[in-house]
């Protein structure tokens, strides 16, 4: 791994060699100051030190809403355009690991050809960042499935190529990039205990914190929306005046009451059902991704969660008890 | 073309060919899918389910009530009960449709091969396991006793009953049918009536050698299940069919959990045994 430094001052120079490689895309606020992730024109409008972005980069290789296919006489057919070149930059390793997860999740069997068609244009510039309260993934640092990653230091960023694309993006900056620095990447800051695979069963224990989130939580769904790794989608069909018609997947939320239906009953009707459904996908996995928790430590559902359920507490409680 | 380009979310084109009720919300539809399709749908193991589209209204899941034809044409069972069987139910005779899949697991035909299988179908549970006993009937030689054990709620909605009944006659299955309520004439009851368990407690048959196959509402699993054990059918051998809303049918839209497993690739066949340490599955 080649790393180069790239001093603070010539990062809106690194900016515009980015652009080469598609539209510039980073972390921005918007005029309701929510940090979101949006266009970047000008290089004032980037935020390089920043807490979270209220809606995970997974808008982008899953829209809310996308055009599945398209019907018209007699026959459906699949939409034509390709998406668009977009870099994405600075982005933080727990947003990295959650695209990493959703890359097992869509590019394995069966390829889902939007996410893929999406995902082999993205490029993804990762930065290291200091975590507060609400994170906890174990290491803000790692510099993980990304092309580049820049490491925080006191002058600047220490750079890295970790694809060819991020080679390529070492080479276009060639002439931005000092040999060497002699400062070394700020420690990380630990900001918890990383996040473990759950035991299963701990959904049906009797642990009175289960039916004090359940009581409290309002199913607005929250958690999931801005989640990096929840991906559930909603299939529907819409037709036109014309005869023709869309298939649209969007998202949907295991949250919500109708997620569990089926004709004539409900699997999940009570909002105890629901959540825990949500700690089994997110904390335990389904086939095939079984043991394997996808929640990456981001802290958005404990920060955005309007009666501040935090199911870590459930986690903490369930491992006192064990060891007591 | 080659299978394995094609995105998974595009329909193969089908044709309405024609329709029966069943009755009043019940039909039997036969589409032909367009030949393309057919090296797919003719994999097809009875028990799993295809991804139906009518166009301009949606998809649903929907399991085969028989094998694919020498022609690929395919019969489906199917109630209206929602936006997508609604519009279904609407289509007349050359309405294009789409069909996706086969998808799912099915029923473990090899495995049962050398056995006496056992189907018990409640309403329109009958549907699935319609493919199920054809499969079986062609391959009579294949396995060991067959018995239809078939409730409905009352004469009139009790489906494929000439068919049933002219299959039994032939001598290959065993065929037991029973409803929950029956009009009476003259104060004289027209059948016997009475639930699935009444007719399985009476039933004497090999439990220790015998598959059992049950598909039809969620609260008929839970005592059949305890009823067959009981019996002695070995948890492994009893198949439950289920079912849920699968959306994609290739287990990411995640609308489908089973515990960790999902219904459209883990199952929608699962052995009683495996659902016994997920409380949550019936």
């Amino acid at each position: 791994m080649e790393k180069s430094f790239l001093e603070a001052t010539r990062l809106n120079g690194f900016l515009e060699k980015l652009r080469l490689f598609g539209a510039l895309h980073g972390p921005t606020v918007t005029d309701a100051g929510v940090t979101t992730f949006a266009p970047v024109t000008d290089p004032a409008q980037l935020l390089t030190d920043y807490r979270r972005t209220q809606i995970p980069p997974k808008k982008y290789l899953l829209p809310f809403r996308e055009q599945l296919l398209s019907y018209r006489d007699g026959r459906y057919a699949e939409p034509a355009e390709a998406p668009p070149a977009i870099v994405l930059f600075a982005l933080h390793p727990c947003d990295l690991a959650g695209i990493a997860y959703l890359d097992r999740v869509f590019l394995g069997d069966n390829t889902d050809p939007g996410y893929a068609a999406r995902r082999a244009r993205l490029t993804l510039v990762g930065i290291s960042c200091e975590p507060d309260d609400f994170c906890f993934c174990s290491a803000p640092d790692a510099a993980a499935n990304c092309d580049a990653f820049l490491a925080t230091t006191k002058n600047g960023y220490l750079f890295s190529a970790l694809t060819a694309r991020g080679e390529e993006i070492a080479a276009a900056a060639a002439d931005l990039l000092s040999a060497s620095d002699v400062s070394q990447p700020a420690a990380a800051l630990q900001s918890g205990t990383g996040v473990a695979p759950q035991d299963p069963e701990l959904r049906f224990s009797d642990n009175p914190l289960w039916q004090k989130f359940a009581d409290t939580c309002v199913s607005c769904g929250a958690c999931s929306v801005c989640c990096p790794t929840c991906y559930c989608f909603d299939v529907r069909e819409y037709p036109a005046l014309d005869g023709g018609g869309v298939r649209i997947r969007e998202w949907d939320n295991c949250l919500f009451a109708t997620h569990g239906e089926v004709a004539g009953a409900n699997f999940r009707p009570t909002r105890l059902d629901r959540l825990r459904y949500r700690f089994l996908h997110k904390y335990c996995g389904f086939t095939p991704l079984q043991g394997i928790t996808s929640c990456v430590g981001c802290g958005r559902c404990k920060a955005v969660c309007p009666v501040g359920i935090d199911l870590r507490e459930l986690f903490c409680a369930a491992g006192g008890e064990m060891s007591s | 073309m080659s299978e394995r380009v094609r995105d998974m979310h595009l329909p193969f084109t089908a044709r309405l060919l024609e329709r029966t009720e069943l009755t009043e919300d019940t039909a039997l539809f036969r589409i032909a899918p367009e030949e393309a399709a057919l090296p797919q749908l003719s994999r097809f193991v009875p028990g799993q389910f295809v991804q139906i589209s009518v166009p301009g209204a949606g998809e649903v899941p929907i399991s085969p009530a028989d094998l694919p034809g020498g022609d690929g044409t395919l019969e489906l069972c199917v109630r209206r009960v929602g936006h997508v069987t609604e519009l279904l139910h609407q289509q007349l005779p050359g309405a294009p449709l789409g069909i996706r899949g086969p998808f799912g697991n099915g029923f473990p035909l090899k495995e049962m091969a050398g056995h006496p299988v056992l189907l018990l179908a409640g309403g329109l549970g009958i549907a699935p396991l319609r493919s199920l006993l054809m499969h079986l009937l062609r391959h009579r030689d294949r396995f060991g006793e067959i018995t239809l054990m078939y409730g409905a709620r009352q004469p009139r909605v009790m489906l494929f009953r000439e068919e049933l009944a002219a299959l039994a006659a032939r001598g290959e299955m065993r065929l037991y049918l029973t409803v929950d309520f029956a009009p009476e004439t003259n104060g004289i009851q027209s059948c016997a009536v009475g639930l699935l368990p009444d007719l399985l407690k009476g039933f004497r048959f090999d439990a220790a050698a015998t598959y059992a196959a049950v598909c039809g509402p969620p609260p008929l699993y839970r005592c059949l299940i305890a009823d067959l054990e009981q019996a002695g059918v070995a948890s492994g051998r009893i198949m439950l069919s289920l079912e849920r809303r699968m959306r994609c049918g290739v287990g990411r839209c995640c609308h489908c959990g089973i515990g960790q497993k999902l219904c459209c690739v883990d199952g929608p066949v699962f052995r009683a045994g495996e659902l016994k340490a997920i409380p949550e599955a019936l």
